[in-house]
């Protein structure tokens, strides 16, 4: 029997399901059993399941509180074995990146070596000692914790510039470093395809060309995973996928939302991942910046009727991406994220064990692939849509804490230097800077309370005998579905980056997250993926909600509104508001249909609002075209697989094709000069406006819903009774 | 007191609240409210709600406490209690319609007084006019105003009303315009130049005139304003549409959110919890009325008949609503100099003598010369010389005058006044007449007559220069005195973003001085109706939109091609046709209070827009921890206002509020000229952070009042 880490996945448990409770309480009941005479709280890692359930590792604190049994029963003294854990730690990477830890293989490993003589230990009388930086508390996080989220803070604001000027020399034709390999390119793909590159559109033309282009990115990897099975590249052999499946999915990576209903080691092949769907990852990326560009060309130029030329934007984002995955590429394959076109690996246990149904294990599979060309995209176009199933947090996919910082940069590097690029477009960089201003607003106080609230631990396993503090060499907090490498606090940040971008790629277990945490999570994507949203479309949707702000007030001051001084008519309201409301429509009528049915019902894994919650969460990732899930949620059925591409088409490109209209109309306006009687968009005032506005939209929509979800399980939680069914 | 003068004081108006009472009974029909789909969809709950009470009514034991109890089940008096509110709330929105209209009604009742049919005295269309000389009644014959067509001609005179709007072709008259404007003082109307329109339901008080029909009946100015404030023609302008899509976006969305909110709740009770009870229908409405933006949506209209009401009381007639919009967006003011930024009127200011004439000697005979002008730059002189020098008109007369003294009257045409006795002839006036007179007798101007009067052209002044038997005496220095205040408010303009363009005929040096004087930003000198047009197209082609008054017909083209063009009730029927306003006191400066009109009424719907979306907010508290405690007890946590029926004192609070607010809707916002960032500050303050303030203290209240009263 082999042991099978083909389907890699947490556990998807509710933070106040009875089951998760049960669990932990066995798990620690087994630990009391092991070693009665230890009395000593238990480290978390040790009780709760991995987002992977591949983990490798253990935290410091875990593999010291096993020492005196692992002493007593291997007839080694404590003071050798701690010595050994002390060899076996794995410091920070960088001295920076992740948590200290322990591999647990590499431990046993020298366990034997040690029991059997073949190395030699320094005797430790003392436990671990972690640094000063790991034991006292600033504003609720360690001082390493700190470090690295100011260091993520300080590369992305230097990578800010250098990619938003190259973004907008590219889009704007002029010379960059890359010319001399991309322009004979460029333009041997418009001989070659008889683009006419110096002819623009109109609005009608350019979206038609979007669904034409779309239609086609939707049947390209449908027909793929219907073929695949006589199609080369399949070392796993696997069949033909189900034609729901397919659509879903190929819908789903078409539209930049990469949900993924499908467990990708099981289901698809090498030349599906490739082709049909790593490929989408660049087209669906690209055409959410062609249609940001379309609008921007709309407010930077006046008295014009087109909007630039959609192939030429097509191919020129592709270029932009191209050159920036291909970096990341390379240092995530540096990190051990595997390339290969192998089939899936089979090797021999070390400790051959027994399976639930009583049959001997003696090997496992672990599955490989070419991962590395496809996370790189995956995170930098905000897709998501992992190699894996256990996404980034597979071992695989993420395998290391700076592997994890790269692909926390890819996930907002274009959404954030975007900003820029458009603030050079439109001849104002502080506009520009503004609009990321307001988005870094929403996002820090909901990173605050994802985070706050991971590592504030589940209240449920305190009485179990616990230890979830952040001071005890490990990270602590509620690591229920969560990878020790990256601990709570990585974790947590991670989760509200891919669910603030529409990115969806996860590096733990959302499901498992704690209420408040998934109330941030979900709230992020209901502020209409803005903050800061798909590489493109998150700046175009907050575009459309300045164009909301504005009209308020623009009426406010007394003047017509208008903004970049082209005025806001009945006809671009209309178009805005319908933009608006369009993703609250399908979330909050997808989510009653679903929960009114059994089919719909039916997916929920959690019981109580947290089983809400999944339904809801399902419905509002794949509208604003996220793909992260509560994971619990089984949704590959017909139900599901239908009812979400029909989401994820209305969320994604009738948004764009209103937006393109949107871009159209504005384009023939007038620019009006500016003068003391205009509102400046740039203030801190108006920031705070629209910083508002976007809050009590997204506020006065979803929280009925959230009500009945993660506040009503966060206020039960506390409330100290839990939901029992 | 006029009509309309009467009109301007709704509390004047006999039974206005009476009427808009039973005017907004009326407005239940749903046909009549469907075409304001936010109340509309208060209406529809309601009806809801009232069914609901009925079935309750007779399928439930009857309990006429108003709380809710403690299972989530709620009482008969609970429905009750939200559907009558509800129907409230209706009304209230009606009753805010209602007034409004109520009072445009009133003042289109005046305006319709001043074109109630007369008789007129139509000219045969045969009849041919003689120049000077009135119809004789053979020529005539008496019609009902409203026989009247374009194009006919009909005479009016002494004592009779004029019956509709015309120009005049033949005669001159002073005419009572009172009744228009307010203002007692005949006016004088002639044929041709600038004062040749009349305006029907205005009496001729002296002379007689023959008039051309210029509008048929019910196409007139008048008719479109009395359409217009009747609400009957109130088309809604792009500003209030593009605000009613968002209305009308918001209430289907909140509609959505309401609806779906039971699909969750019988979801939590029935799978998630397996007890409580799902949120009830009538909680469902009333929370979907609490959250859809009925104050603005409930104010939208009254405010915009508000808007135009405000200009009608600034005595400005309009033919549309788009025009007052329009005219908060000005960026561009065009201003005539004259009668805006200076007093209508040169005034004497100095005497210069030249050529080593006495000082006294000049001011004597400046004097003397210009006892003959009329004009008020002629007053000025001799004011100027009784004041400076003591020289009183009737000494001068007395000691001077002889009755062969003989008065050369000023007139625009030799652009001198003068006398002459004996063999003296004193003469004043404009300085290259005056050259060419002296020239003319003598051959030469002196160098230093030319160099004083060079002199005050510099200075922006305009020079007259005082002859005696063609010898030049000296200059009298002519002034324009800016107007006091004028200088400030056009700083004030600045500040709201506005540049003051002035307009005038004077050469470049002169207009360049008043407008420095005065603190315009720009100025148009020897402008002509093709400058004057070409200045605005090219500041329209820079997107920005322009205002300007004007009264001439040489103004019309540039008034039609303005944004905002207000034309004086003085002016001609060409200027007027062309404008999109009609000032009826004929007051250049109206121009800036139009703009603040027009300003006030955008402000005042963006801030109950805010105020209404605000409001949701605290509303949310009130509502959603009583709306699900029935299915989640813990929801209770978020009742921070410890409120013992949420949802009946949130609807109450919704409904009252649009009464409390109505003054303020017809009111509008309060103005200050200030910058947009600081009007933007200013209103996101008082509306958007009273907005969210507001409610959390009148739910309070309310619920307080709800637990004295009824007990709970």
């Amino acid at each position: 029997m082999a042991y099978d880490a083909d389907a890699s996945s947490g556990s998807n448990l509710g933070p106040t399901n009875p089951a998760l409770i049960q669990q932990v309480q066995a798990r620690v009941d087994t630990l009391h059993a092991a070693d009665p005479g230890n009395t000593q709280p238990i480290p978390v890692d040790l009780v709760t399941a991995s987002g992977s359930g591949l983990d490798p590792d253990i935290s410091v604190a875990a593999a010291y509180y096993q020492v005196p049994r692992v002493a007593r029963e291997r007839n080694l003294s404590e003071q050798l074995i701690n010595g050994l854990v002390a060899q076996q730690i794995e410091p920070r990477q960088f001295g920076i990146f992740g948590e200290p830890r322990v591999n647990v293989l590499s431990l046993n490993l020298a366990l034997d070596d040690l029991s059997a003589g073949r190395i030699s230990v320094t005797p430790s009388a003392s436990t671990y000692t972690p640094s000063p930086e790991d034991t006292s508390l600033l504003f609720g996080l360690r001082i390493t914790d700190w470090i690295q989220l100011i260091l993520f803070a300080v590369v992305i604001a230097v990578l800010l510039v250098p990619v938003g000027r190259f973004m907008a020399r590219v889009y704007q034709g002029e010379p960059t470093f890359l010319s001399p390999v991309f322009d004979p390119v460029e333009r041997w793909i418009y001989s070659l395809s008889g683009v006419k590159a110096n002819e623009e559109m109109d609005w009608k033309q350019f979206a038609v060309a979007m669904i034409v282009f779309s239609v086609l990115c939707i049947l390209v990897p449908f027909i793929l995973q219907l073929f695949q099975q006589d199609l080369p590249l399949n070392p796993s052999g696997v069949g033909p996928v189900p034609w729901d499946l397919s659509l879903n999915t190929a819908v789903s990576f078409a539209t930049n939302t990469n949900w993924q209903s499908y467990i990708p080691e099981t289901t698809v092949s090498y030349l599906t991942q490739m082709t049909g769907l790593a490929v989408q990852n660049f087209m669906s990326a690209a055409k959410g910046m062609v249609v940001l560009i379309a609008l921007i060309l709309a407010f930077s130029r006046k008295s014009i009727t087109t909007i630039g030329n959609f192939w030429v934007l097509l191919v020129k984002s592709v270029m932009i991406l191209l050159p920036i995955a291909g970096i990341i590429a390379l240092v995530l394959v540096s990190q051990g994220v595997v390339q290969t076109f192998n089939g899936p690996a089979t090797v021999p246990l070390l400790n051959p064990v027994n399976d639930s149904n009583g049959n001997l294990v003696t090997t496992q599979t672990i599955a490989l692939g070419p991962a590395a060309s496809q996370i790189a995209i995956k995170m930098l176009g905000t897709n998501g849509g992992g190699f894996f199933n256990a996404n980034s947090a597979h071992p695989l996919e993420n395998p290391t804490p700076f592997s994890n910082f790269v692909e926390m940069i890819a996930i907002v590097l274009i959404a954030i230097a975007l900003c820029y690029t458009f603030g050079l477009m439109i001849g104002s960089v502080k506009k520009g800077i503004a609009l990321l201003i307001a988005m870094c607003i929403l996002f820090v106080p909901l990173a605050g309370l994802a985070i706050w609230s991971e590592t504030s631990g589940n209240p449920a396993f305190t009485p179990l005998g616990v230890d979830q503090s952040p001071l005890h060499a490990q990270s602590g907090g509620n690591m229920e579905g969560k990878e020790v490498r990256f601990g709570t606090v990585q974790s947590a940040f991670f989760a509200i980056l891919t669910t603030s971008t529409s990115c969806g790629a996860v590096n733990a277990m959302h499901d498992s997250f704690m209420p408040l945490g998934g109330f941030a999570l979900l709230f992020a994507m209901q502020l209409g993926e803005v903050v800061f949203g798909g590489v493109g479309s998150g700046l175009y949707g907050m575009i459309v909600f300045v164009i909301i702000a504005m009209f308020i007030a623009g009426l406010m001051v007394g003047r017509t509104p208008e903004y970049l001084g082209k005025k806001i008519d009945p006809l671009e309201m209309k178009l805005s508001t319908v933009i608006i409301i369009l993703p609250i429509f399908v979330i909050l009528i997808g989510t009653a249909f679903a929960v009114l049915t059994d089919p719909g019902r039916a997916a929920v894994f959690n019981p109580g609002p947290h089983g809400f919650s999944e339904i809801l969460y399902a419905f509002t990732s794949t509208s604003m075209n996220n793909g992260s899930a509560f994971a619990g949620v089984s949704t590959n059925t017909l139900f599901y697989n239908i009812g979400l591409s029909i989401v994820m088409l209305i969320g994604r490109y009738l948004v764009a094709i209103l937006t393109i209209a949107l871009a159209g109309f504005f384009a023939v306006k007038r620019i009006v000069p500016v003068s003391k009687g205009t509102l400046r968009d740039h203030r801190p005032l108006f920031i705070i406006w629209l910083v508002g506005v976007i809050i009590i939209i997204g506020a006065l929509s979803f929280v009925p819903a959230l009500s009945l979800g993660p506040i009503v399980e966060h206020l039960s939680m506390i409330g100290g009774g839990l939901i029992h069914v | 007191m006029s009509d309309l003068r009467q009109a301007k004081n709704p509390h004047a108006i006999p039974g206005l609240y009476r009427r808009a009472l039973i005017d907004a009974l009326w407005k239940f029909d749903p046909r009549v409210l469907i075409h304001n789909p936010v109340i509309f969809t208060v209406e529809i709950g309601a009806v809801i709600t009232l069914l609901l009470f009925i079935q309750d009514l007779f399928g439930k034991a009857i309990s006429f406490s108003m709380a809710m109890n403690v299972g989530g089940e709620e009482t008969v008096g609970f429905v009750g209690a939200i559907s009558a509110w509800l129907w409230f709330t209706v009304l209230f929105a009606n009753f805010a319609e209602a007034l409004a209209e109520g009072r445009g009604k009133a003042q289109a009742e005046a305006l319709r007084k001043m074109r109630r049919d007369t008789i007129a005295k139509k000219l045969d269309n045969r009849y041919a006019i003689q120049k000077g000389k009135p119809p004789e009644p053979a020529d005539y014959q008496n019609v009902s105003s409203s026989a009247l067509r374009k194009g006919d001609l009909f005479y009016v005179h002494t004592d009779d009303t004029i019956p509709v709007d015309g120009e005049i072709i033949e005669g001159i008259a002073s005419v009572n315009e009172s009744a228009i404007t307010g203002e007692s003082a005949p006016v004088i109307r002639e044929s041709g130049g600038d004062r040749s329109a009349v305006t029907g339901g205005t009496v001729i008080l002296a002379d007689w005139l023959i008039v051309r029909v210029s509008a048929n009946p019910g196409e007139g100015f008048l008719d479109h304003m009395i359409s217009l404030v009747e609400g009957a023609k109130r088309q809604k302008t792009p500003n209030e549409i593009a605000l009613f899509v968002l209305l009308i976006g918001l209430t289907a969305a909140f509609a959505v959110v309401s609806a779906t909110l039971w699909a969750y709740s019988w979801y939590s009770v029935n799978y998630a919890t397996g007890t409580g009870t799902v949120v009830s229908v009538t909680v469902l409405v009333a929370f979907f009325v609490a959250l859809a933006p009925t104050t603005i949506g409930a104010l939208l209209s009254a405010i915009g008949i508000a808007g135009m009401d405000r200009l009608i009381q600034r005595n400005v007639i309009t033919t549309s609503g788009r025009a007052i919009e329009a005219a908060g967006d000005v960026d561009v003011l065009l201003l005539d100099k004259t009668g805006t930024i200076t007093l209508g009127n040169r005034q004497a200011v100095e005497l210069i003598p030249v050529d080593g004439t006495e000082s006294m000697d000049l001011a004597k005979m400046a004097q003397l010369a210009s006892l003959a002008d009329e004009t008020p730059e002629g007053r000025s002189i001799v004011v100027l010389a009784k004041e400076k020098y003591g020289l009183r008109e009737r000494s001068v007369m007395a000691t001077e005058t002889t009755p062969e003294m003989q008065f050369i009257p000023f007139s625009s045409q030799t652009r001198m006044s003068g006398v002459d006795f004996g063999d003296v002839r004193i003469r004043k006036g404009a300085a290259d007449v005056m050259f060419a007179a002296i020239q003319a007798a003598s051959g030469s101007v002196s160098d230093q007559l030319k160099e004083e009067v060079k002199k005050i052209s510099r200075a922006g002044g305009t020079p007259l220069v005082v002859t005696r038997n063609d010898r030049a005496l000296g200059v009298v220095y002519l002034k324009d005195i800016v107007k006091g205040g004028i200088r400030e408010r056009f700083a004030e303009l600045r500040t709201m973003g506005i540049k003051t363009v002035m307009i005038t005929g004077d050469n470049q040096l002169t207009a360049a001085t008043i407008a420095a004087e005065a603190g315009v930003d720009d100025f148009l000198a020897e402008a002509t109706p093709e400058s004057k047009l070409k200045l605005i197209r090219e500041y329209q082609s820079g997107a920005r939109m322009v205002a300007m008054t004007g009264d001439g017909t040489n103004d019309a083209p540039a008034l039609a091609q303005a944004d905002v063009a207000v034309a004086m009730n003085t002016g001609t029927q060409p200027a007027r046709e062309a404008a999109n306003m009609i000032d009826l006191d004929s007051n250049p400066t109206k121009l800036i209070e139009i703009v603040e009109i027009g300003k006030q009424l955008l402000m005042t719907r963006g801030a109950l827009t805010t105020f209404s979306i605000a409001n949701d907010v605290s509303k949310y508290f009130a509502i959603i921890p009583v709306a699900f405690a029935s299915t989640y007890p813990s929801l209770g946590v978020l009742n921070i206002l410890q409120l013992h029926d949420g949802v009946l004192s949130a609807i109450i609070f919704n409904a009252l509020i649009i009464i409390a607010l109505i003054p303020l809707a017809l009111h509008g916002v309060k103005y200050r000229p200030m910058s947009a960032d600081d009007a933007l500050r200013n209103n996101i303050i008082i509306y958007g952070i009273g907005g969210v303030i507001a409610p959390f203290i009148g739910i309070k209240i309310i619920d307080m009042l709800l637990v004295f009263f009824f007990g709970v």
